[in-house]
């Protein structure tokens, strides 16, 4: 790999390097020229920022004939002399667009502002602070290029006092938490990282063990999600229906019926009537449970119950009955012509030992059937109707069983998580009745019944 | 992970160079890192202020909490003298050999509720929520609440969000720990029903040294969400060896002969609210289940 190599090349270089700052310093600037003959036509294939870290071979700042490089456009912002903290950088850009362009902007400035790049260690620690307004905390090209702004080769630890005495530890610490942060969002560093950390740090130093941890327990972790979730949820309020219902029925020959599309529709008075979007999913396991349903029971909407994925959280509804009681409990023959490989019923006199028994002591909670899940955006019970009035369709018998509705208090509405501020103040008023509301509690929950008879007609 | 404070002296260039260091960037440091030594005492948490409570002040002098307390005492002492007859643990013996499965916490009534202690991080100073209560029909156990991730404004807190619900210690009479003996399983199960959201499940082991008090084995536990109910099996090989919430290095499985705790934490970040519906925790014996750590003994020193 091109990594590995460019590795073992930083290795002998370093030993060249050495012996270089044997050299006059007049001959510094053919360092370049001198030793890096073979190198640098093997490593041309490698990207710009590679290139640019090369440059910090130098043996000393002061040799450098180079100049700071000037820009143009932001002398106006660097010419300011006046003490200013690092953020202040970041806030100055913010006036415009926070984008990765003008974070990128405002590290470029950094980085040729001063050769010596004083107060790196803030400017870095302000950097990670402001990475999540800009947007780009999820972007490992930037925490490639925020590690690129300490200076190399300088905190290296060159003997054992040094490499025992914990070399630089502000700046060790300060790597340290770039990692962490990267991290905390889940980013795999990659090899321009490890490079980037041998250059600075050298090896066996806490930055490069924190990114080797990293390295061995990201890829263990990666797939242990036995439900995964993709990156990026649809966006798309039918799709993302779609997608969570099929996710919690755990069937694969349930099926979706949209009943509703989302549209925006103006009546004959001229007010605009937003529809809401009205997605349902039934297995036909579950039509069957509901054709057998004794008619006499009723059976209850409920809702709404919260689902995560990942940051956002969307609700349903659902359709269920109360588990029959016992003595109507009917149990049917098992058909033997359903499975002709191998008998569905032994009556064999066979008990099974303490030691075989497989299954726990628990007493099996029965909590009723759930004959149809479905999810909308306005979980109004006129919505409800027109799902349930849908899902007849299928199932006729709904016209002759009641249905209660046994609504909580409103959902919130389909939002991601933007404002951690905003949401946690929103949720303190609605706790208190969405405490009362909560599922499982009949007793104090907010519930409005209402028997719905038979309808034909679509209200 | 923090770096350990420098106690002993370095050499005299490399001090000043430290001393010259710190004058010249005074800490406006935005990130603030804890600063811990690397012999840890009682873990104090953050926030809190650092003053020692005299122990002769904790003693509650309470004539009629002690007598129920003689009581309870001395009917557990009565139990445990009259259960060594019954068989180990009080079970015959043929049941602690052969037994497979084992329910170890059902959710079937009020009292069940009162083995578990739930926390938040109300306690740093956040703002999360997390409540226990009976589910639906008393049979299940309902932990809900809400998260939070605004950090705590006492300056060195940084992250911030999580609810926990741990089991309490078993404990015999006169208060005595016990622990859980699970050498004989190898599989945790669970029913649940979840929101969606990443659990995690922690088991906390009895331990030698003081430096190992915080060790604590965890998993996943992820939540489907739905109306169903979710069979989780988790083998305990899988448990991974954290210390204060931070993986280690050297990794082992986890001993099983003394159990103390369970819990489940959840800290994903996501603001909002949360539910887990448990109906209940067991261990079982999964003979197909062969494997003994799934993680290897890591290299202290590997090469980079």
């Amino acid at each position: 790999m091109k990594g590995s190599r460019c590795l073992h090349q930083l290795k002998s270089l370093r030993l060249l390097s050495h012996a270089g700052r044997l050299l006059p310093p007049a001959a510094a600037g053919n360092n370049g020229a001198l030793f890096r003959p073979r190198s640098s036509s093997q490593l041309g294939g490698l990207q710009c920022a590679q290139r640019e870290v090369l440059r910090h071979f130098h043996s000393s700042p002061a040799c450098t004939k180079g100049q700071p490089a000037r820009f143009l456009q932001e002398e106006d912002k660097t010419r300011d002399k006046s003490l200013v903290t690092h953020d202040d950088l970041f806030e100055q850009v913010a006036k415009e667009a926070k984008t990765k362009a003008t974070f990128n902007k405002v590290i470029d400035v950094y980085t040729k502002g001063d050769i010596r790049r004083r107060g790196h260690v803030e400017f870095i620690y302000a950097a990670l602070k402001k990475m999540p307004e800009f947007g780009v905390e999820k972007d490992l090209t930037v925490y490639n290029k925020l590690l690129d702004v300490f200076p190399k080769e300088v905190f290296v630890p060159r003997n054992f006092i040094q490499r025992m005495f914990n070399h630089y530890p502000r700046q060790q610490e300060c790597g340290v938490q770039v990692l962490e942060q990267m991290e905390n969002y889940g980013i795999m560093p990659n090899i321009e990282t490890k490079v980037l950390l041998v250059q600075i740090f050298g090896e066996k130093t806490h930055p490069m063990r924190k990114y080797q941890r990293i390295m061995y327990w990201f890829p263990k972790f990666k797939h242990v999600n036995p439900f995964p979730i993709p990156e990026q949820l649809p966006e798309d309020p039918v799709d993302l229906a779609r997608f969570s219902l099929t996710r919690m029925a755990n069937d694969w020959d349930a099926k979706v019926t949209v009943y509703q599309l989302p549209c925006t529709d103006v009546t004959e008075s001229g007010a605009e009537v937003t529809l809401p979007h009205i997605v349902g999913i039934q297995s036909p396991g579950q039509m069957e449970a509901l054709a057998k349903h004794n008619p006499d029971r009723p059976v209850f909407v409920e809702g709404p119950f919260p689902l995560w994925m990942r940051k956002t959280c969307v609700y349903y509804y659902v359709l269920r009955a109360d588990p029959t009681p016992p003595e109507e409990k009917i149990e049917e023959p098992y058909d033997p012509e359903r499975c002709l490989s191998y008998p569905l019923q032994l009556d064999l006199d066979l008990d099974r030992d303490l030691g075989d028994d497989e299954s726990f002591d628990v007493e099996d909670l029965d909590e009723g059937p759930v004959f149809a899940m479905c999810m909308t955006s306005q979980g109004d019970q006129a919505t409800l109707n027109q799902w349930i009035s849908g899902l007849q369709e299928s199932n006729p018998i709904l016209g002759q069983i009641p249905t209660l509705f046994r609504l909580g208090a409103g959902p919130r509405e389909l939002q991601g998580v933007g404002d951690a501020d905003s949401a946690s103040r929103s949720w303190f008023p609605s706790h208190v009745q969405r405490e009362e509301a909560h599922p499982g509690e009949e007793a104090e929950a907010v519930v409005e019944e209402e028997p719905r008879r038979s309808q034909g007609v679509k209200q | 992970m923090s770096l350990p404070r420098i106690t002993h002296l370095p050499s005299g260039r490399l001090l000043s160079a430290i001393l010259h260091h710190q004058r010249l960037l005074p800490s406006i440091i935005p990130l603030t890192v804890p600063k811990r030594a690397v012999i840890q005492g009682e873990y104090r948490r953050p926030g809190q202020p650092r003053k020692a409570k005299f122990p002769w002040k904790k003693i509650n002098f309470n004539f009629s909490k002690g007598l129920e307390g003689i009581k309870k005492h001395f009917t557990l002492l009565k139990k445990e003298f009259t259960d060594r007859w019954v068989g180990p643990e009080g079970k015959p013996i043929v049941e602690h050999m052969l037994e497979q499965n084992r329910a170890v916490w059902e959710f079937r009534g009020p009292e069940s509720l009162g083995e578990w202690t739930v926390s938040s991080d109300r306690e740093i100073g956040g703002h999360s929520e997390a409540y226990l209560k009976l589910g639906r029909n008393n049979n299940t156990c309902f932990l809900y609440g809400t998260l939070s991730s605004t950090p705590p404004r006492d300056g060195e807190t940084r992250y911030s969000g999580y609810c926990t619900m741990r089991s309490k210690q078993p404990l015999a009479s006169f208060d005595r720990k016990k622990h859980h003996d699970w050498s004989s399983f190898n599989t945790l199960h669970l029913r649940v029903r979840g929101d969606g959201r990443p659990w995690m499940i922690n088991i906390s082991a009895e331990t030698y040294f003081s430096h190992q008090k915080d060790d604590i084995y965890c998993y996943f536990l992820y939540t489907r969400g739905g109306p169903y109910w979710q069979d989780v099996k988790i083998p305990f090989s899988k448990f991974f060896l954290t210390h204060r919430g931070r993986i280690q290095d050297d990794q082992h499985p986890v001993w099983l002969d003394k159990v103390n705790t369970i819990g489940f934490t959840l800290g994903d970040k996501a603001d909002g609210p949360f539910q887990l519906e448990i109906d209940f925790i067991g261990v079982c014996k999964d003979y197909a289940h062969t494997e003994e750590f799934a993680y290897e003994a890591y290299k202290r020193n590997p090469e980079v």
